[in-house]
């Protein structure tokens, strides 16, 4: 069938715009999103003062803020999905001639910018609180390398929808088994690669197909260590190839199991 | 985009003449199986059927008959094991998006929507996955809302509507893209009377003024006698009748006779060797201690014996009278048993 991108961009455009409004729409849901990272920011800055590493109280505020984004994309987004199909959502775009991508893409926007508020409140609690010593030299290399890594995180968060889709009931328990282990490997708190880091090489090159490491490695050079386009380029590309092989892999899985749950008949939870 | 406006037929009517009849789906040996862990579950064993452009069309049959497999194939949510089916002319099996674009479905059960936005905003949303512009989709959600009587509720968030109102919201919905061919599953479900009736009467005028074809899968019989120009009734995933609601009935031999027994019988087996007795349907009624006994005949010598038999096997009869044939008749003339001994006696698991 021929592609219509109007059709295409007004689906992408509804389901980000019920996403943030859905995420407003939790008073409780706003605390726990705005205060869990700053809790765990303001304890871990305390910790690098504690231990005279005052100079790193920043790796521990963009941690805040970058982490917010990486549960979002755990909690609101993959398992999101997952509940629409619980809820009979996933049938009703399904028997619509709507994009699955252009859903999944318009829930990554959506969780952006309504994750973007407790971002903020890290950043400015963070920088009120410890004044980090931001040495940006070059906030085009910032912007581009935020922009890159959040694109490929939640293109990440596309591949896990629908893997979370295969999965069924047990998405919680992959949400578990994702958070803190990739919270840890892809280094949010702490340098997870390069001189910095604690892990061996082995470890690190594990880490680094994270993308939320090597954005997050990128991050903590441009606005902490003067570093400027090209010396972040490797991580730039890599971040950006990422972003386009998620999201392709997205696309196909999520085709590839609509066929499968009908030829299987899975994509109801009722036979018949 | 639209695809193209269905196959063009010579069918004949209910009458018996032929006219020129524009076919919305196309329905040909569809035979689905499950496997399942223990054994392959077959739901649908080759039906075949028709429903023209405009119809009201009924697929009846108690619990695990097959209807809603044959709604999730015909809205592409299923692909057939064998056989064919077409919508609008597009094969469910090799062109489901080209089907998409004219369908809509919805199901009774169902209570899709998102909980922390108004139904109106959730109206417009599902509006926007078919890629209408917005000014356009406000005033179909108005429209929608003014037949089904949701106006003064489309401020509520999803959450806040009462079982009623969602239901009336999915039913808004399903019509949203202003689709050709609809497939509802059970869309009356555990509604009230009034919400019901005010669902089918929006049913009826989509049909009959917009051209709509609407297929509906059900079990009550009630329903489905009054707003479906045809019903398929379909049991263990054949259809073992297709027709007018009138032309079903008339095939019936005699009027049925009900019986209002005492005690409340443990097995009415015996009655279905009575000769002239096609089946029995019962209901018991715990409140007054009496069960209600629906038996279906050929003629009235035959009613006679059923009543005779009930006498002799010990059963009081607190009254008894004949009544115009119903759908459930039909089935129970052609099974033998009723919609709910059916489902008690498992023989469609």
């Amino acid at each position: 069938m021929k592609f219509e991108l109007r059709p295409w961009i007004r689906t992408m455009k509804a389901r980000a715009l019920v996403r943030i409004l859905s995420q407003f729409g939790e008073p409780l849901w706003i605390v726990v999103n705005v205060g869990f990272p700053i809790f765990s920011s303001v304890a871990l800055a305390l910790l690098y003062e504690s231990a005279g590493l005052s100079g790193y109280t920043g790796f521990a505020i963009l941690g805040g803020i970058m982490i917010s984004f990486w549960g979002n994309v755990l909690w609101s987004m993959a398992s999101q999905f997952n509940w629409d199909k619980q809820e009979g959502l996933f049938e009703i775009y399904l028997t619509s001639p709507c994009s699955i991508t252009a859903i999944l893409i318009g829930m990554s926007v959506g969780g952006i910018v309504g994750t973007a508020p407790s971002a903020v409140m890290v950043a400015i609690v963070g920088w009120l609180f410890f004044h980090p010593a931001v040495l940006a030299s070059s906030w085009v290399a910032v912007v581009l390398t935020f922009s890159l890594t959040l694109a490929s995180l939640y293109c990440m968060g596309m591949l896990l929808s629908s893997l979370y889709l295969a999965y069924g009931r047990a998405a919680e328990s992959l949400n578990n088994a994702l958070q803190e282990p990739v919270s840890m490997l892809s280094g949010v708190y702490f340098p997870s690669i390069g001189q910095l880091s604690p892990f061996p090489f082995g470890i690190q090159v594990a880490a680094s197909l994270i993308p939320l490491t090597l954005g997050m490695d990128a991050l903590r050079r441009t606005l902490f260590f003067s570093q400027g386009v090209s010396s972040v380029s490797i991580e730039l590309i890599a971040l950006a190839v990422m972003a386009i092989m998620l999201l392709v892999a997205s696309s196909v899985a999520l085709k590839a199991l609509e066929n499968k749950g009908r030829r299987e008949g899975t994509i109801s939870v009722r036979i018949r | 985009m639209r695809g193209p406006l269905g196959t063009l037929t010579i069918l004949m009517d209910m009458r018996g003449s032929s006219s020129f009849l524009r076919v919305s789906v196309q329905v040909s040996e569809l035979r689905r199986v499950f496997q399942t862990r223990n054994s392959p579950v077959v739901a649908l064993d080759g039906i075949s059927f028709e429903v023209e452009e405009g119809e009201i069309f009924g697929v009846l049959g108690p619990n695990g008959a097959g209807k809603t497999t044959t709604i999730r194939i015909l809205s592409t949510l299923l692909l057939p094991t064998s056989g064919w089916a077409k919508v609008m002319g597009f094969d469910v099996s090799i062109e489901p998006e080209k089907v998409r674009h004219v369908i809509n479905m919805a199901s009774g059960a169902e209570k899709a929507g998102y909980d922390f936005i108004s139904a109106r905003m959730n109206l417009w949303f599902f509006s926007q996955l078919y890629g209408i512009p917005s000014d356009v989709a406000n005033k179909r959600i108005d429209e929608l809302s003014e037949l089904l009587g949701l106006t003064k509720h489309l401020h509520q968030k999803f959450y806040a509507l009462s079982t009623g109102y969602r239901e009336r919201a999915t039913i808004a919905r399903a019509f949203i893209n202003d689709p050709k061919v609809v497939f509802l599953d059970e869309p009356t479900i555990g509604l009230d009377v009034m919400t019901a009736l005010r669902i089918r009467d929006f049913l009826k005028i989509q049909a009959r003024e917009n051209g709509r074809t609407i297929m509906l899968a059900t079990h009550n019989m009630a329903e489905a006698e009054s707003i479906c120009d045809r019903i398929a009734i379909i049991d263990r995933g054949k259809i073992i009748a297709i027709g007018s609601p009138d032309s079903l009935k008339r095939s019936l031999g005699a009027p049925a006779q009900i019986l209002e027994v005492q005690p409340i019988p443990q097995n009415l087996d015996f009655l279905a060797s009575v000769q002239g007795v096609r089946g029995y349907t019962s209901s018991v009624d715990s409140e007054r201690g009496l069960t209600t006994i629906q038996v279906v005949v050929d003629d009235d010598l035959a009613a006679g014996r059923a009543v005779d038999s009930l006498k002799k096997a010990g059963y009081k009869i607190l009254s008894t009278w004949r009544r115009a044939a119903t759908i459930e008749e039909v089935f129970v003339s052609l099974v033998g048993k009723g919609f709910a001994e059916r489902e008690r006696s498992g023989e469609n698991e």
